[in-house]
């Protein structure tokens, strides 16, 4: 008989889901509770900086995310995140300095003043991906009492979770199959690779909401009822700019937006207040009519 | 045959043509150099990184042409352009590219040439200022959301001192002190 241990996770939050997600962050927590994965928040870690920060300040950017995968390597536990800003910065981080010795020298010359030092030794990870290997589809449909009666939920990945895949090494199957898990099925729709706009939002808003905009579009003219994300960047602009479309389209969608943890977290059982269902944007309540057992 | 009529002012030209003085030949060793920049010179213009970029038809100078631009050496026009910064960092190009040149890759290395020069959109310098002040892009300010939830109302762990030490000392705190 195999004894199962307990995996342990350091858990990297990032700043934007605690600060505008925290229904994200319950429910992520409840799911993992729900599996036994156990999560530790980190210790003295903030934000990653997101791509702005490597736009303007490579080494920085470097630093910053170098120190907290050093962080996490003196548990040696692997980091998860729910965001895949700080997903993209930490597994870039990561894979660069793991080929790059020279930049490794340098990184770990200015961590030294904190006793700290890169290695390698520790992977960074999303959090569903740590959900699809180490639990597995198997494990997870076991536990859904309330399946979804398969609804149709169209998936965006978020690039940053994507690309480049030698770097973010995610295969988007895993998604797929994480939302088959709870009973509702994947709808296709042509635009699945398109960025939702989040990172030129600083630069140039109308091109912004025009990705969102035109990505919605084709989420709906697929036919699906409803959006899942796992990104707060992504979820922003697909569920709160939503909202705007009324105005600078004269276009209504009415496309509720969830974070996956959320749709699971119903499938297990959980009651709408234990997912934060009434902090999404576009309501979100319909999805609970679509639950069975 | 008919007769052509003469012309007067300077032959018709479909651009531009490409000042060879102003040409900084360095400027592609500079971006071979830099992170992910290695695989620049295998491009062979075939501009699939273009098709494959959602906002290029609103762009001047295409993917392909920045490229291409850098390998001329017209180090001025890429670091100026507005195209560096319109990028969406969505890596659509890079994983195309058939001559696996990291094209969102080599953007992100313009971007921080160009902020050397200080030739940074304001929006983002804001942003720098923002992470070496506060720490952090987005700050708790409902924290009650938080508790409604059953979280900590402070996030737990969270320290920005550690990401404001390492910025006061790299290119962030020249910019956002150059802003003043």
């Amino acid at each position: 008989m195999v004894i199962s241990k307990m995996p342990v996770y350091n858990l990297y939050m990032g700043c934007s889901v605690p600060a505008n997600y925290p229904n994200y962050e319950a429910a992520t927590f409840k799911i993992a509770k729900a599996y036994d994965m156990q999560l530790e928040y980190m210790e003295g870690v903030g934000c990653c900086g997101s791509p702005n920060l490597r736009a303007i300040d490579y080494m920085g950017w470097l630093t910053v995310n170098a120190r907290t995968l050093a962080i996490a390597e003196k548990n040696g536990h692997d980091i998860v995140t729910p965001c895949n800003g700080c997903f993209a910065s930490l597994k870039d981080a990561y894979h660069f300095l793991k080929h790059d010795a020279d930049y490794r020298k340098k990184v770990n010359a200015i961590l030294k003043k904190e006793s700290l030092e890169f290695k390698g030794t520790i992977t960074p990870r999303h959090f569903v991906e740590a959900l699809y290997t180490d639990i597995g589809i198997e494990e997870i449909k076991k536990k859904v009492t309330k399946p979804l009666d398969g609804v149709g939920i169209a998936i965006h990945y978020g690039c940053h979770l994507l690309r480049p895949v030698d770097v973010t090494e995610f295969r988007p199957e895993y998604l797929d199959e994480l939302v088959q898990a709870t009973g509702a099925s994947v709808v296709e729709y042509p635009l699945w690779k398109q960025c939702c706009g989040a990172t030129v939002l600083p630069v140039d808003e109308n091109v912004a909401i025009r990705l969102a905009r035109d990505k919605i579009k084709s989420m709906k003219e697929s036919g699906a009822e409803f959006i899942t994300v796992v990104c707060p960047a992504c979820g922003n602009q697909l569920d709160l700019q939503q909202l705007g479309l009324k105005e600078s389209y004269g276009e209504e969608y009415n496309l509720p937006v969830l974070l996956y943890p959320q749709i699971l977290g119903l499938a297990l059982g959980m009651d709408e207040e234990e997912v934060g269902l009434s902090m999404n944007r576009v309501p979100a309540d319909p999805i609970l009519d679509h639950l069975t057992g | 045959m008919a007769e052509t009529e003469e012309s007067t002012g300077p032959p018709a030209t479909l651009i531009d043509p490409i000042e060879m003085s102003k040409l900084d030949t360095k400027f592609r060793e500079e971006i071979h150099s830099m992170p992910n920049g290695e695989e620049l010179s295998a491009c062979f213009a075939c501009s699939t990184c273009t098709a494959a970029c959602p906002i290029a038809n609103i762009w001047k100078y295409k993917p392909h042409q920045l490229i291409r631009m850098i390998l001329l050496g017209m180090r001025d026009e890429v670091l100026s352009s507005d195209e560096i910064w319109l990028c969406l960092t969505c890596f659509q190009c890079q994983e195309r590219c058939p001559q696996k040149v990291r094209v969102t890759d080599i953007f992100f290395d313009c971007k921080n040439l160009a902020a050397e020069e200080g030739k940074v959109p304001p929006n983002i310098v804001g942003l720098g200022k923002e992470l070496l002040e506060k720490g952090q892009l987005y700050t708790v300010t409902a924290d009650w959301e938080r508790e409604d939830m059953g979280l900590e109302p402070d996030v737990p762990g969270l320290s920005v001192d550690g990401l404001r030490n390492i910025l006061k000392e790299t290119r962030t705190s020249k910019l956002v002190d150059g802003d003043k």
